[in-house]
């Protein structure tokens, strides 16, 4: 006769047996099946259907949102193609992010700034444009900065203005005008604090903005000059502390540090500085197109202009940063279909319109012109007419952004706040040598 | 006799229960921490194809640089502060809460809601503290609002950012506390009493001693978290005002692996994950001799 304890304890047993088997199978089927569908979220669906095709944008603060414009219009021509979007701070994650997927594969199309086709272009991760029939579509002057060996690798799509926002209804009150000169811009910043007005609005929690300023001041200053430059510093030819223009550059950061809201401008965003310019309690801001989309935000009526900031030499230019800008993954497979998105962007003027008024810049595709109210737009007129127009890219593509530009940046933002002096601040540029462009 | 054949087929369900888990440990720290320690000993960019071998070039980087002294710097006083006073902070409110106080669920769970917010969310959230509100509160109280913008001078900074960090995770940290103090017997305070001691003597001579794995739990955690700090800065300071800001992470984060320099970043990492590991069995071996076994 069974012991009846025994022979329930076996079953117990028996059955914790069965039990364990089943919960690792379904735990390696688990294991199994997150492999399987990480792989297979990669792929694009190559179905009949639809072709889905990666893209990685690196945006601005007035860019994002461009991606639900774009995916219309592609929608409308090609209901085959669907675009799946990444979208990220250009200045913070786009080359981390690019970084990762050159390892593990590009997206098909990437959406960057024009410098970045001299990064990512000389080292042959771009797909060659050169022939593709939208490129006709671009403007001359855009497609100097995307040509590398004398291939177009980049379709750039906007350019922003860089220069001295003023608020142009104080100007008119106080009857001060457009500084020319260094003496000029001194009298005037003494003219409104006499008046009890902040001269320059200014947000340096941003880091970028300080190295957004320090490089519209070098490319008037070092660049207009000596083209290579930047070249010439890794080189060993030139540095940046025996260089009286970059010393000039740094001194032009403190000027305008010491004539701002210094208790607050690292702790101010952006959006929260160009309120302050526009509600009158600051005249000036060192800025670019980017402010343009919070001026309007805040005051439709706001009246400002644009002059370039003064250089030594009294003949400094206005900036034109080409900006949005689209590239191709050389080894998609995917070709066809990139193009045909690409066709799309570059064709459809509608599209272009919207795009240009919706992040308030100007188009680089012919004959498109925005109609948002610019009031500044008089002004870059007047600048082109004189021939007073030159791309910052001169400097940009000398000298790399991530790692050389911004923590340059830092270092002014150091020196302005006295914690160290400039020639400290200079030569810590200096050691960065060897990192100041991806070759 | 029949060999025992179930010890056996018992290590391989075990091995089967464990090994999906293995799998994914290897795959998603084993391997990348290897390939870290590979690219570490390179001058490789992220990009190009070719990979220099350049020796512990970067490793001397790593411990030359005035930039990375800076970062460590920075990371190990907020990790000291932060310990402490958060630490402090949780074990005092644990003990208030365990007390007989009105509405201490109520508070237990004002003070733990805190850690469930994302620490991107929190940087935003103190951001505008210091930036808008504080000083709208100071200014209609007449006083200076620029004392609030801690965030905005590189002398208050720390400090700032050790608010945010203690009023995110204290609450979390307390729910250690409470649950150890309540495991307590009630006879040893019964027996303490019983002896003559006083409430700060029982708090010295029972509840600490018996709450020692507590402690040791919420130190490690607590340090390393700290040295760990990344999100928080990213949404408030930005590593700023210029670095005085910037922690470790932070750093590898925007200036190597934003810079291009991925053998200089991967270096770094490395020296990171050695140092955590060594604070982490440092402090346990240290408090776990003061733990009490029942």
């Amino acid at each position: 006769m069974k012991q009846p304890g025994k022979t329930s304890g076996w079953k117990k047993y028996s059955g914790g047996i069965a039990m364990k088997k089943v919960i690792a199978c379904v735990l390696l089927s688990a294991l199994l099946c997150g492999a399987a569908s990480a792989k297979s979220s990669g792929k694009k669906k190559n179905s009949e259907k639809q072709i889905v095709l990666k893209v990685l944008a690196g945006q601005s603060t007035t860019d994002a949102g461009i991606e639900k414009l774009i995916d219309k219009a592609v929608a409308k021509k090609y209901p085959d193609i669907r675009l799946d979007w990444e979208c990220v701070d250009w200045g913070q994650d786009f080359h981390p992010k690019m970084q990762v997927y050159i390892q593990s594969g590009l997206p098909d199309i990437m959406i960057g700034k024009a410098q970045d086709v001299i990064t990512y272009g000389s080292q042959d991760l771009l797909g060659d444009m050169t022939n593709a029939s939208y490129t006709k579509e671009i403007l001359p002057a855009a497609k100097t900065g995307v040509t590398v060996n004398n291939k177009v690798y980049g379709l750039t799509y906007n350019a922003q203005y860089q220069g001295v926002y003023y608020n142009r209804t104080l100007f008119k009150k106080y009857n001060i005008t457009v500084p020319r000169t260094l003496d000029d811009l001194n009298n005037i910043i003494a003219a409104f604090k006499a008046k009890g007005l902040t001269p320059f609005a200014t947000h340096f929690l941003d880091t970028w903005s300080i190295g957004n300023i320090a490089m519209q001041f070098a490319v008037n200053d070092v660049f207009r000059d000596i083209p290579d430059w930047g070249d010439r510093f890794r080189a060993g030819t030139k540095n940046f502390s025996t260089d009286p223009g970059y010393k000039a550059v740094y001194e032009y950061c403190k000027l305008i540090y010491d004539n701002t809201w210094t208790k607050e401008t690292f702790s101010m965003e952006q959006t929260a500085c160009d309120a302050k310019l526009v509600q009158g309690k600051a005249a000036m801001k060192v800025s670019g197109s980017w402010s343009i989309q919070n001026f309007l935000d805040i005051d439709q009526s706001f009246d400002f202009g644009i002059f370039p900031f003064p250089n030594r030499t009294g003949d400094s230019k206005l900036l034109f940063e080409p900006n949005i800008t689209f590239m191709k993954s050389k080894k998609s497979s995917e070709q066809g279909a990139i193009d045909r998105v690409l066709d799309v962007i570059a064709t459809d003027k509608e599209l272009a319109l919207e795009i240009c008024n919706y992040t308030k810049t100007a188009s680089m595709l012919k004959d498109v012109t925005p109609t948002f109210p610019n009031p500044s737009q008089k002004d870059i007129d007047m600048y082109a007419a004189e021939g007073k127009i030159q791309d910052v890219n001169l400097g940009n593509n000398q000298l790399q952004w991530g790692g050389f530009q911004d923590e340059n940046a830092k270092d002014i933002a150091e020196y302005v706040q006295g914690k160290i002096d400039i020639q400290t601040a200079l030569k810590a540029a200096d050691a960065r040598r060897s990192i100041s462009k991806t070759e | 006799m029949k060999k025992a054949i179930l010890p056996a087929k018992s290590d391989l369900q075990y091995v089967s229960l464990v090994l999906p888990g293995l799998i994914i440990f290897t795959a998603g720290l084993i391997v990348p921490l290897i390939m870290g320690i590979g690219y570490s000993l390179t001058d490789w960019n992220g990009i190009s194809q070719n990979k220099t071998f350049t020796g512990f070039l970067n490793y001397i980087r790593a411990f030359t640089d005035p930039e990375v002294r800076s970062a460590w710097l920075f990371t190990i006083k907020f990790t000291v502060v932060n310990t402490i006073i958060q630490n402090t902070l949780a074990l005092l409110l644990a003990v208030v809460l365990d007390g007989k106080i009105p509405g201490k669920k109520i508070l237990r769970t004002i003070f733990f809601f805190p850690c469930l917010i994302s620490a991107v969310i929190v940087g935003f959230v103190w951001t505008k503290m210091y930036n808008n509100v504080l000083p709208a509160v100071f200014d209609a109280m007449g006083l200076d609002g620029h004392l609030c913008m801690l965030f905005g001078d590189e002398k208050t900074v720390l400090q700032g950012l050790l608010i945010a960090n203690n009023w995110q995770w204290v609450g979390y940290w307390m729910l250690i506390y409470l649950a150890a103090l309540q495991s307590v017997p009630a006879e040893l305070y019964e027996a303490a009493r019983v002896d003559g001691a006083n409430s700060v003597q029982r708090f010295r001579h029972v509840t600490i001693p018996m709450i020692a794995s507590a402690i040791t739990v919420c130190t490690v955690g607590i340090t390393t978290g700290s040295l760990k700090v990344y999100d928080l800065l990213v949404t408030s300071t930005r590593g700023g005002p210029g670095r005085a800001s910037t922690s470790i992470i932070y750093y590898i984060y925007s200036a190597a692996i934003g810079g291009r320099q991925y053998g200089f970043g991967s270096a770094l990492s490395v020296v990171l994950t050695v140092v955590l590991l060594a604070v982490a069995v440092v402090q346990l071996r240290m408090l776990r001799k003061n733990e009490v076994q029942m």
